[in-house]
C-alpha cells in the first residue's frame, strides 16, 4: 500500500519546486521595488523566467530536479531504512520525478537552443507540442479506464472529446460565459452524453454496444459539420473564439503548459486512486468475468455507468483543453480520428496499465513531431514520414497487436517479473 | 443458452419479415403523402440502389461475423480498394480497348484484388488472433486506417472523378415524369444478383451447409472432420471480394475518394446491426430498409430544409431505435 502521506509530500514538493525559483527571481530581479506588491513580484519574476538561454530559474529547477532524483534513487536503494518518507518516495517518487522533468523541460530546451520560454522560438514551439501530448495523454487515460480497466469496448470517444471543445467554445463565443462556467458547462454536457450512452446503450450487450457508440458519436460529427447549424458552429470550417488573456496560448503559453500538465497529473492520480479503491476492484472484476461479478451480487450496470461517466468527464476535459489551446473547434475533433488515436495510444502503450496510455501518447505524439520532415528512401520508394504518419502508426499498431498484445508497459512488466524470478 | 428449435426459428423469422414489411409500407405511405408520383418512383429506385450498395458492403461483414466471430471493421477499406482497383485497371488498359471490355475487366479485377487482399489479411493478420477476439476488432480498425493511408499516399487526398460506364448504361430514362440514371438500375441488378447468388450458395451448396453449420456451432463442425480454418479463409475472401466488387460498381457513380471506406463502413455497421449481426436474411432485408429510409429522409430534408442532413441522421436514429426495441437486431437471435 502506498502511504497516505505520499500525496501530501508530493504536493508540498511540487509547490516548493515552483515557488523557490519564483521567489528567487522576484527578489533578485528588481531589488529596489522589493516586496512592493504582487504585480511587481510577478513582473520581476517574469523578467527572469523569460530570459533567453540559461537563466537562474532554469538552474534552480535543474538543481531541484537532480536533488529529488537522487533522493528517489536513494530511497529506492535504501529500502525500509528511510521510514515512511522513503516508502512514499519509493511508491510515488518516479511519477513525481517525471512531473518535475516536465516542468523543467521547456526551460531546458530554452537553455539548449538559446530561446525564451515566453516568446516565439524553439522552446515556445516545443511547449505547444507537449501541450498536445498532455491532452492526448488525458484522452488515452480516459480510454484506458473503459477499455483497459473495465473491459468496455467503446468506439465513440470522439463524442466526448469533440463536444468538450465545442461546448466550451460555443459558451464563450455565443453566451459570453466566463471561463469557469464554460468549462463547467462542457463537463455537464460530457456527463449527459455519458449518461445517455450508458443508460440507453448498456441495455445492449457486447459488440452491439461498441457499434452503438460508433454510430452515436457519428451523429455529433454529422451535426457539427452540417450547414443547418452554420450560424452556430460554422459548419465544416468550424469557428474560433476569444479566451481570457491568461489562458491565451499565444501570449501565456507557459502557464497553459503548466495547467495542462496539472490536468494530466490529476487525471492520472484520479484513475490510479479509483482503480485502487473498492469500486476499482469491481471494475477490474467486470473486465475479467462479468457474470461472476454479477453472481457475487454487484449491480454491474451501475459500475459500468460509473466507469463510462468518469471516462466521459476526463475525455471532455481533454477536449476542453484542446478547444482552449487552439481557441477554436472544427468538426475534425468529433471525427473518427479522435476515437482511433486514443485506442492506438492505449494499446501501443499498454492497455490496463497506469503508465501505458501516457507513455503511448507521449511516444507517438513526440515521434510524430520529431519525424515531421524526415524522408526515408528505400530503393525507388521514398516516404515522407510526417505526411504518412498515420500509415506508419497503423503499421506499428498492427505489429504491436500481433507481437506484444500487452503493449510496451505490459510487456516490460512481464519481462521484469520474469527476470526477477530467475534472480532468486 | 436454449437450443433454438426449428419451429421457433421460423416463427421469429416470420415475425421479423412482418415487421419489416410493415416498415416498408409505412415508408411507402410517407412517400405518397409527401411527394409527387414521379418523385416517389425516383426516391424508391434510389433507395433500392443505395440499399444494394449497402448490401454489397455489409453482406461479407455479416457472414464473416457469423462464422468467424470477427467483426471486420476494415470492410469499408476493402470497398474503397475495389473502387481504386477499378480506376487502376481503367488507367492500365491501352487507349483502343472498348469501354465495355474495360468495364468488365475492372469489375473482375476489383473482385479479384479484394479477394486476394482479404485472403492475405486473414492468413497473415487474423489467424494468430483467434484466441483474442477483442484484438481482432481493434486490429481491423487499425488496418482500415493503414489501407486508407496507403491509398491516400498513392492517389492523393482528393477524390477521383467517376469513371465512364459503357455507353449502354450511361443514359437516363423517365419514369412517371422523374429522371433516373440507367446505371443505377445496373447497380440494383448487380446487388440483387449477388443477394440471390449468395443465398443460393448458402442454401444449396456443400460449402454453404458448412458455413451455416459453422455459424450455429463451430466446434461441432470441426468435430465432424471439416477443416474450418480453410473455410474461414474462403469466407473472409468471399466477403472482401463482394465488398470490393461493390466499390467498383459504385465507382462510375461516386468516383473514388479516401473517405469512401469510412462512409460505407459506418453504413454497413448500421445495416448489420439492424439486421441482427450474423443473420444473412437480416442483412439483406436491412440493407433495403436502410436504403429506402435514407432516400426518403434525404428527399424530405432536401424539400423542406434545403440540406441532405436527415439522410445520414435518419439511419443512425433508425439503428438506435431498433437496438432499443430489439437489442439483437430485427432478425437476430438472443
Amino acid at each position: 500500500m502506498i502511504p497516505r502521506r505520499a500525496g501530501l509530500i508530493g504536493v508540498i514538493v511540487l509547490v516548493l519546486f515552483v515557488a523557490i525559483p519564483y521567489a528567487f527571481a522576484a527578489v533578485t530581479g528588481k531589488p529596489d521595488e522589493g516586496l512592493a506588491g504582487l504585480a511587481a513580484w510577478h513582473s520581476a519574476a517574469e523578467s527572469l523566467y523569460c530570459q533567453k538561454g540559461l537563466n537562474p530559474a532554469t538552474l534552480i529547477l535543474l538543481v531541484e530536479t537532480s536533488v529529488f532524483g537522487v533522493a528517489t534513487l536513494a530511497a529506492w536503494r535504501a529500502g525500509d531504512r528511510m521510514g515512511a518518507p522513503g516508502a512514499a518516495l519509493r511508491g510515488d517518487g518516479w511519477h513525481l520525478l517525471v512531473v518535475m522533468v516536465l516542468i523543467t523541460a521547456p526551460f531546458l530546451i530554452g537553455a539548449q537552443t538559446e530561446s525564451s520560454v515566453c516568446s516565439r522560438g524553439q522552446a515556445f514551439f516545443w511547449e505547444s507540442v507537449l501541450i498536445d501530448a498532455f491532452i492526448l495523454a488525458i484522452l488515452s487515460i480516459s480510454y484506458n479506464l473503459l477499455f483497459g480497466f473495465t473491459g468496455v469496448v467503446s468506439f465513440g470517444h470522439a463524442a466526448f472529446f469533440g463536444m468538450g471543445a465545442y461546448t466550451v467554445g460555443l459558451l464563450m463565443k455565443h453566451a459570453d460565459a466566463p471561463w469557469w462556467l464554460a468549462i463547467l458547462g462542457a463537463i455537464v454536457v460530457g456527463v449527459v452524453i455519458a449518461l445517455i450512452k450508458g443508460v440507453v446503450g448498456l441495455r445492449i450487450k457486447g459488440l452491439y454496444f461498441a457499434l452503438f457508440t460508433l454510430a452515436f458519436a457519428q451523429v455529433f460529427f454529422l451535426l457539427a459539420g452540417n450547414r443547418i447549424l452554420v450560424d452556430l458552429t460554422g459548419a465544416e470550417d468550424g469557428f474560433t473564439f476569444k479566451v481570457p488573456d491568461w489562458l491565451n496560448t499565444t501570449q501565456n503559453r507557459l502557464l497553459f503548459y503548466f495547467i495542462a500538465l496539472a490536468a494530466l497529473a490529476a487525471s492520472f492520480t484520479l484513475v490510479r486512486r479509483l482503480m485502487n479503491s473498492p469500486t476499482g476492484r469491481v471494475l477490474s472484476a467486470l473486465r475479467d468475468n462479468e457474470s461472476r461479478a454479477q453472481m457475487i451480487g454487484y449491480n454491474t450496470f451501475h459500475f459500468k455507468l460509473i466507469a463510462i461517466t468518469l471516462a466521459g468527464i476526463l475525455a471532455t476535459l481533454a477536449g476542453v483543453l484542446r478547444g482552449l489551446a487552439l481557441k477554436g473547434a472544427s468538426p475534425g475533433v468529433l471525427g473518427l480520428d479522435f476515437t482511433i488515436t486514443p485506442l492506438l495510444m492505449t494499446i501501443i502503450g499498454g492497455a490496463g496499465t497506469y503508465v501505458g496510455p501516457v507513455l503511448g501518447a507521449f511516444l507517438i505524439h513526440l515521434t510524430e513531431e520529431a519525424l515531421r520532415d524526415t524522408v526515408v528512401t528505400v530503393g525507388a520508394v521514398s516516404l515522407n514520414i510526417g505526411e504518412r504518419w498515420a500509415l506508419v502508426l497503423g503499421l506499428i499498431f498492427i505489429f504491436i497487436v500481433l507481437v506484444f498484445p500487452r503493449g510496451i508497459v505490459g510487456s516490460v512488466q512481464i519481462w521484469w517479473a520474469r527476470s526477477r524470478r530467475t534472480e532468486r | 443458452m436454449t437450443p433454438a428449435t426449428p419451429i421457433l426459428r421460423s416463427n421469429t423469422l416470420r415475425q421479423s419479415l412482418i415487421v419489416s414489411g410493415v416498415f416498408v409500407l409505412a415508408l411507402l405511405a410517407i412517400n405518397f403523402v409527401f411527394f409527387q408520383p414521379g418523385t416517389v418512383a425516383v426516391v424508391l429506385l434510389s433507395g433500392l440502389y443505395q440499399g444494394m450498395l449497402f448490401f454489397l458492403a455489409a453482406s461479407g461483414m455479416s457472414i464473416v461475423f457469423g462464422l468467424l466471430d470477427v467483426l471486420n471493421l476494415a470492410q469499408g477499406a476493402f470497398f474503397m480498394v475495389g473502387a481504386y482497383a477499378g480506376f487502376a485497371i481503367y488507367g492500365a488498359l491501352p487507349e483502343g480497348v472498348p469501354l465495355e471490355v474495360k468495364f468488365i475487366a475492372a469489375l473482375a479485377g476489383a473482385t479479384l484484388a479484394g479477394g486476394l487482399l482479404g485472403a492475405a489479411v486473414e492468413i497473415g493478420l487474423l489467424r494468430p488472433l483467434y484466441a483474442r477476439p477483442v484484438f481482432q476488432i481493434v486490429l481491423t480498425f487499425g488496418l482500415s486506417t493503414a489501407i486508407n493511408e496507403i491509398v491516400r499516399a498513392i492517389y492523393g487526398p482528393a477524390g477521383l472523378i467517376p469513371i465512364n460506364p459503357p455507353a449502354a448504361l450511361d443514359t437516363t430514362f423517365t419514369i412517371f415524369g422523374g429522371q433516373f440514371e440507367t446505371y443505377r438500375l445496373f447497380i440494383i441488378a448487380v446487388g440483387f444478383a449477388l443477394m440471390v447468388g449468395i443465398s443460393l450458395l448458402l442454401q444449396r451448396t456443400r460449402l454453404g451447409i458448412v458455413i451455416r453449420a459453422g455459424v450455429q456451432d463451430r466446434e461441432m463442425v470441426e468435430a465432424l472432420g471439416i477443416n474450418v480454418r480453410r473455410v474461414f479463409t474462403l469466407v473472409f475472401m468471399l466477403g472482401t471480394a463482394v465488398a470490393a466488387l461493390g466499390g467498383m460498381t459504385a465507382a462510375p457513380f461516386l468516383g473514388a475518394y479516401p473517405g469512401m471506406g469510412t462512409d460505407f463502413l459506418l453504413t454497413a455497421v448500421i445495416v448489420i446491426v439492424i439486421g441482427g449481426m450474423s443473420s444473412y436474411e437480416g442483412t439483406a432485408v436491412a440493407s433495403v430498409l436502410v436504403g429506402l429510409t435514407r432516400a426518403t429522409a434525404e428527399q424530405i430534408s432536401l424539400q423542406y430544409l434545403n440540406t441532405p442532413i436527415l439522410a445520414s441522421v435518419s439511419i443512425l436514429i433508425f439503428m438506435i431505435v431498433v437496438l432499443l426495441v430489439r437489442p439483437s437486431g430485427l432478425f437476430g437471435r438472443e
